[in-house]
């Protein structure tokens, strides 16, 4: 390769590769074509976990974790919009705790255009976008601070999340909160899978707000996603194969380099 | 599509399609075209506007706990606490940053005394090297740059003498050590100094080069031995103090005594974690011991291949799950990354963001 910085010509293959195959789901969809997405208990318990929160009169948490302004963040401002229209509709206190002053600002946008788009735009209380800190353990402690005194009935965790994961969702644990977790960080979720009734892993995150919301755009990001998957898949199914031949039977050795078009196609196509 | 909407949608693509180019076009053609060297100011640029953002947290805080303060809600004295804490660290911060500002400047002054005497040595060695200091591309003579250094040491000399570095310092053996070693390069330089005014320099003899070379030497070690005093000096007074009890005394152990919580609450979930109630739960309590067997010397006494079993169970299935979720997550971004970069949203996102 002839820098992280910059692609190779195997790379801009690929990335229009991708684009390619986005337009065409994106297109499919909007041609009126309709594709399913997997249940996912998970996300079906987001509801369950508000309607308790209704029943018992408690309210509710959303937590971005320390996701900075990514894709990860609007994958989970999706959540998070659907969440507050539900909670809106049954008046429901969200507190909205943040670590990030930039992202303070989008999710504030977004929990205020929610409550409006449910017609309940003065309802929205901008005091529950709390911002705690920048600190990692500063923003843990703040957090548990906050759920232990408002005693939320259910309390979501989505985004990018480190060693504090743990601390997050053992609050919640502590005062009785249902919660459900998504991490696109491996590490946590094992921690998160411990400690929260529903855990939602890796993409399933990005899958979840087009799961709640059905709109066309996002479930067209979501097949176009499955697509690309499958057809990496298919790469690595190949590659392998072609290196596993290729070193079994010397005749045909020609496949190993064969291999590595498949598996490692960027670092293979250089300038 | 209110203007709003369209100039935000603008921006997002206008910013996109600039990162965009930069990682595909190859970095020899953005070094003919001048983006290379401006990357940096763009990209630092963007790191600007970003940070104007943390203004939004301190008035989220401000507000938010100044109302707890005014009002007496439950729990004021949390929220006064913090006021006090955010303000004295602001405040102590600030002056520190001040101080350690105006050291950094004075020790660069003096730093440069060495890197001034190298320069004019490597010019005047080298008559056809197109460096130079004067606009119109010449070398300024010999003569006059000898003349422009003295003066210059002898004004820094002549500064660092009324700082009055006696009044600095600690009383330690160390610290009167280092302002031995301080007032030793101080005369040698002023020693130099008087003989580089004494003779001629309308050509560079070897004596000359040598004569610049002690010049060089000496601002170093004269420089060396001041810094380290103003460096522990800096250290001493209020403000350093208060900053370093704010700081190590009570930030970093707070962050830790948060960090250790860490440990009770891994036992508590594995507790929960591990009960077997489902094939999945038993299959995770089965991997979680063998691991955990695989880890320690017991391990090895019940089961020879434990630790060899134990880094497979982490090497292959757990590696593969992981780049598996990894994969999955990156190329979910990728997509999601294509749909912010031409703000393909539906109606109420676009709006709402």
């Amino acid at each position: 390769m002839t820098g992280i910085e910059h692609a190779t010509p195997g790379i801009i293959v690929l990335l229009g590769l991708l684009s390619a195959v986005f337009c065409w789901s994106f297109y499919s969809v909007r041609a009126g074509r309709k594709f399913e997405i997997r249940k996912i208990p998970g996300i079906d318990a987001i509801e369950d976990a508000i309607g308790r929160s209704a029943e018992q009169g408690r309210a509710i948490s959303f937590s971005t974790g320390l996701t900075d302004i990514s894709p990860t963040l609007y994958a989970c401002l999706g959540v998070l919009e659907s969440i507050t229209k539900t909670a809106a509709q049954y008046k429901l206190k969200l507190l909205v705790p943040q670590y990030s002053p930039e992202v303070m600002a989008v999710v504030e946008d977004t929990v205020r255009q929610a409550y409006r788009d449910v017609g309940k735009g003065s309802l929205f209380d901008p005091s529950t976008i709390k911002f705690l800190s920048s600190e990692q353990f500063a923003f843990a402690s703040g957090y548990m601070g906050l759920i232990h005194r408002e005693k939320p009935g259910a309390a979501f965790l989505f985004g990018a999340f480190a060693a504090e994961s743990l601390i997050l969702a053992e609050a919640g644990q502590q005062v009785g909160a249902r919660q459900v977790a998504a991490s696109v960080s491996p590490e946590q979720v094992a921690f998160f899978i411990c400690t929260c009734e529903y855990t939602l892993i890796g993409e399933e995150l990005f899958g979840a707000s087009a799961y709640l919301s059905r709109d066309p755009v996002q479930v067209a990001t979501v097949v176009a996603q499955d697509r690309v998957k499958l057809l990496f898949c298919v790469f690595i199914l190949i590659g392998v194969v072609c290196a596993t031949v290729g070193s079994w039977d010397s005749t045909l050795s020609w496949l190993n380099p064969v291999s590595l078009l498949f598996l490692s196609w960027g670092d293979v196509v250089t300038w | 599509m209110d203007s709003r909407t369209a100039l935000i949608r603008s921006f997002t693509f206008l910013g996109g399609i600039y990162f965009f180019f930069h990682f595909i076009v190859p970095e020899s053609a953005l070094e003919v075209i001048g983006i290379k060297d401006a990357h940096p100011g763009i990209s630092n640029g963007f790191i600007v506007i970003g940070a104007m953002a943390i203004g939004l947290g301190i008035i989220n805080l401000v507000i938010g706990h100044g109302s707890h303060v005014v009002f007496k809600r439950r729990g004021w004295t949390f929220s006064a606490v913090l006021l006090v804490s955010l303000v004295s660290t602001l405040g102590v911060t600030t002056a520190q940053w001040i101080r350690n500002r105006a050291v950094s400047s004075e020790l660069q002054r003096i730093y440069v005394i060495g890197e001034f005497s190298n320069r004019i040595l490597s010019d005047a060695s080298d008559v056809k090297n197109p460096k130079s200091f004067s606009p119109a591309g010449e070398l300024p003579k010999l003569e006059f740059r000898v003349h422009a250094l003295t003066k210059y040491v002898r004004e820094v000399l002549g500064e660092v003498e009324r700082a009055s570095i006696e009044g600095h310092g600690d009383g330690s053996q160390e610290s009167l050590t280092l302002r031995e070693e301080l007032h030793k390069n101080q005369i040698l330089l002023a020693a130099d100094l008087d003989r580089v005014e004494t003779v001629s320099w309308e050509n560079l003899s070897d004596s000359n080069k040598v004569l610049l070379e002690r010049v060089s030497q000496h601002a170093g070690g004269y420089a060396t031995a001041y810094s380290v005093i103003r460096r522990r000096d800096a250290e001493q007074g209020l403000i350093p103090q208060m900053y370093t009890v704010l700081y190590s005394g009570i930030f970093e152990n707070l962050g830790a005594a948060m960090f250790a919580l860490l440990g009770v609450y891994i036992a508590a979930a594995a507790f929960r974690a591990f009960r077997v109630r489902s094939m999945e739960s038993t299959l995770m309590m089965v991997a979680a011991l063998v691991v955990m067997l695989g880890q320690i010397s017991f391990g090895k006494w019940i089961y020879e291949d434990m630790p060899a079993l134990r880094q497979w169970l982490l090497e292959v299935p757990n590696s593969a799950v992981f780049r598996a979720i990894r994969f999955g997550a990156a190329v979910a971004g990728l997509m999601l990354a294509i749909r912010m970069w031409f703000s393909i949203e539906s109606k109420t996102s676009s709006e709402g963001r």
